[in-house]
């Protein structure tokens, strides 16, 4: 490393002369190739993005010619816009709906172990079996309620199918919360919802904010139900929305592309914009 | 302010019965020290008192309530947690005013309230900072802080020193004395430190495995331990406790051929077998031919006494003595235990046994 420092300062080639160890060549190797790995087919969504129908046909990976139509054509042919609302809002309402209900249920089970070691195990049960056999159920129960092909009635039953993933997050970050901060608030006058809101739930935060994008990309990718339970322009999300640029007789897969880089954006954004609270620990200093 | 009765209490986990019904009255303005190793119930006892904990059987009554069913945040007594339990998302202000906004106390009483406790404890200038941004002492201090602002009928403390160095632990353990003469306000205290409990305590509760096995001012826990477990906790170094028998002309015969002759009225049973207690302090060194010869494996000094510790018998014994003296290993020294202050249990059941002694 010093040797390295000092050949930058005499002539900046100090890359030829570090020493390289073949480890951390190695080490670079492995980690390209697994980024690689990852990134692939992003690169080659985009590069699809690029061509023309015939040119897709044919199978190479870089573009005859940059075909750069495909950008309007994706945007006129489907409602992508309105698609990619309605994806955030019955996403971002699920979420809000699993973590109103998981925060204090998980805490209520964690802490005070309420349903035994049965409601647990139960809860996790029931995300084992396939999201299909809750399909007609819930067609039914929104139907009741006059919730089918609405954004609310999306919102409500994304809220509700990730509610075992939020709790099995959430559970790990009650755990680890010291239980003598809310004896202290208990002690300090504070009754059960005080204590939750004002001692539990902003020392949860690093849980809850992490715990809710995830449920949040679940909902956002979510197809099945959604393909199911919406009918119009109006509800329908982005993952319905995809699907229609399969026409009658051919599937536009530039324009797919298209929409599929816009779709991801969003969520590139949430996570970057999110890290900080994805790896920060608010609890430092409250206990010793 | 008010005065503490615990009647007949019982506590369990499960089928697990970790306190056996045990009774203790705290007087008003009273600071009384519960102590014992860990594992003995004292810090459940005071978590039932808190109403952290359900009580499983019988009556826990603060100021002439029962306050079986009352929940914590109504029995107006404050605590203070060995982990001090500050709120890490709240300023050192927030963290005191967090119990007068619960009880919405008025804003300007809260401020009064906060600024004579940081005045007390130090902790005017670190008001606007967070716990992580404070040392171990002044976090402790405003746990302390947040429990005085409450102005609470009782005060609660579950080891509150024991995370503080050796030096602070001393300083904080007197303001802690001062506070409570200060605030004349009933305080319950729970330490494994017999230290602690000792220098603290109007009166001790030493408990052993959920049960108590005494109850006095600590110069009476300390002149007459009720058994030899209170007697070996309390006190450093240990009293030494050694097994003999009963003579019929109330001496004992101890192990090693020595034989003590204790006051008090010991039990006209010749042949009985008892432990015979007596603290290192309480023997002394005497010319040669007096008491009973002591060869020294070891000599230990502390710069303010030497301990002197030999074999009698099969048991070690030690000997602490308070001026300077030149003894080295392997030397042989008389000692002579002080008969008034000798203690004698039974051997089998541990308790003591002669009826007179020092008071």
């Amino acid at each position: 490393m010093r040797g390295a420092r000092a050949s930058a300062a005499d002539g900046g080639r100090w890359l030829s002369e570090a020493p390289v160890d073949l480890w951390t060549l190695a080490r670079w190797a492995g980690t390209a190739a697994v980024v690689l790995f990852f990134i692939f087919p992003m690169i080659f969504m985009f590069m699809v993005s690029l061509k023309t129908q015939p040119d897709i046909a044919s199978g190479g990976f870089l573009p005859e010619e940059w075909f750069w139509q495909n950008y309007p054509d994706a945007w006129n042919s489907v409602a992508v816009g309105t698609y990619l609302r309605n994806s955030i809002v019955a996403a971002a309402l699920g979420a809000l709906v699993t973590l109103v209900i998981a925060v204090p249920a998980t805490h209520a089970i964690v802490r005070y172990r309420i349903g035994g070691k049965f409601l647990p195990a139960f809860i996790l049960a029931t995300y084992v079996a396939p999201p299909i056999v809750a399909l007609f159920p819930l067609f039914f129960l929104l139907r009741s309620i006059g919730l089918v092909n609405t954004l609310f009635g999306m919102a409500l039953v994304y809220g509700v199918m990730n509610l075992p993933v939020a709790f099995w997050l959430l559970s790990s970050f009650v755990r680890r919360l010291p239980e003598e901060l809310e004896d202290a608030a208990r002690i300090d006058g504070a009754g059960y919802g005080s204590v939750l809101l004002r001692v539990t739930v902003p020392l949860l935060m690093p849980g809850i904010i992490s715990t809710g994008i995830i449920c949040l990309i679940l909902a956002y990718n979510e197809f099945l139900l959604a393909s199911f339970l919406t009918r119009s322009e109006s509800t329908q999300t982005l993952p319905v929305g995809l699907s229609l640029y399969q026409g009658d007789r051919q599937l536009r897969y530039g324009q797919m592309s298209v929409a599929s880089l816009i779709g991801i954006v969003p969520v590139y954004l949430l996570a970057m914009f999110f890290q900080r609270w994805l790896i920060r620990g608010l609890t430092a200093g409250g206990t010793k | 302010m008010a005065s503490v009765e615990i009647r007949n209490v019982y506590k369990s986990f499960g089928p697990v019965e970790v306190i056996h019904g045990i009774d203790v009255d705290i007087a008003d303005r009273e600071l009384v020290v519960l102590v014992g190793p860990s594992g003995c119930g004292k810090s459940t006892l005071l978590r039932m008192i808190a109403g952290l904990e359900d009580i499983t059987a019988g009556e826990i009554a603060i100021g002439e309530r029962v306050v079986n069913r009352v929940p914590a945040k109504e029995r107006n007594i404050a605590m203070v947690f060995q982990s001090y339990a500050l709120y890490p998302h709240m300023t050192v202000y927030r963290n005191m005013s967090f119990g007068l906004r619960m009880r919405k106390i008025p804003k300007d009483e809260q401020d009064r309230r906060i600024a004579w406790a940081a005045d007390i404890l130090e902790l005017t200038d670190y008001l606007k900072r967070y716990p992580r941004q404070l040392s171990g002492g002044q976090r402790q201090r405003v746990a302390m802080g947040r429990a005085l602002v409450r102005e609470p009928i009782a005060f609660l403390f579950d080891e509150p020193l024991s995370n503080l160095d050796a030096q602070l632990r001393v300083q904080m353990r007197t303001e802690i004395r001062e506070l409570h003469q200060r605030l004349q306000t009933t305080m319950i205290y729970v330490t494994h430190d017999q230290v602690e409990a000792m220098t603290l305590a109007d009166r001790i509760v030493v408990m052993r495995d959920g049960y108590i096995e005494q109850i006095g001012a600590p110069a009476h826990v300390y002149d007459r331990p009720a058994n030899t477990f209170v007697a070996g906790f309390i006190g450093s170094p240990q009293m030494n406790l050694l097994p003999g028998t009963l003579g019929a002309d109330g001496g004992i015969a101890l192990e090693g051929g020595v034989t003590v002759r204790p006051d008090g009225n010991l039990p006209a049973e010749p042949g009985r077998a008892v432990l015979y207690g007596i603290r290192p302090e309480d023997l002394r060194l005497v010319g040669e031919g007096e008491g009973f010869a002591l060869t020294l494996d070891v000599v230990e000094t502390t710069g303010r006494e030497i301990e002197l510790f030999g074999t009698l018998g099969a048991r070690r014994l030690c000997v602490l003595l308070q001026a300077r003296a030149s003894v080295r290993p392997g030397e042989t020294v008389w000692v002579s235990p002080d008969p008034a202050r000798a203690h004698v249990f039974d051997a089998e059941t541990g308790v003591r046994l002669d009826a007179a002694g020092p008071a």
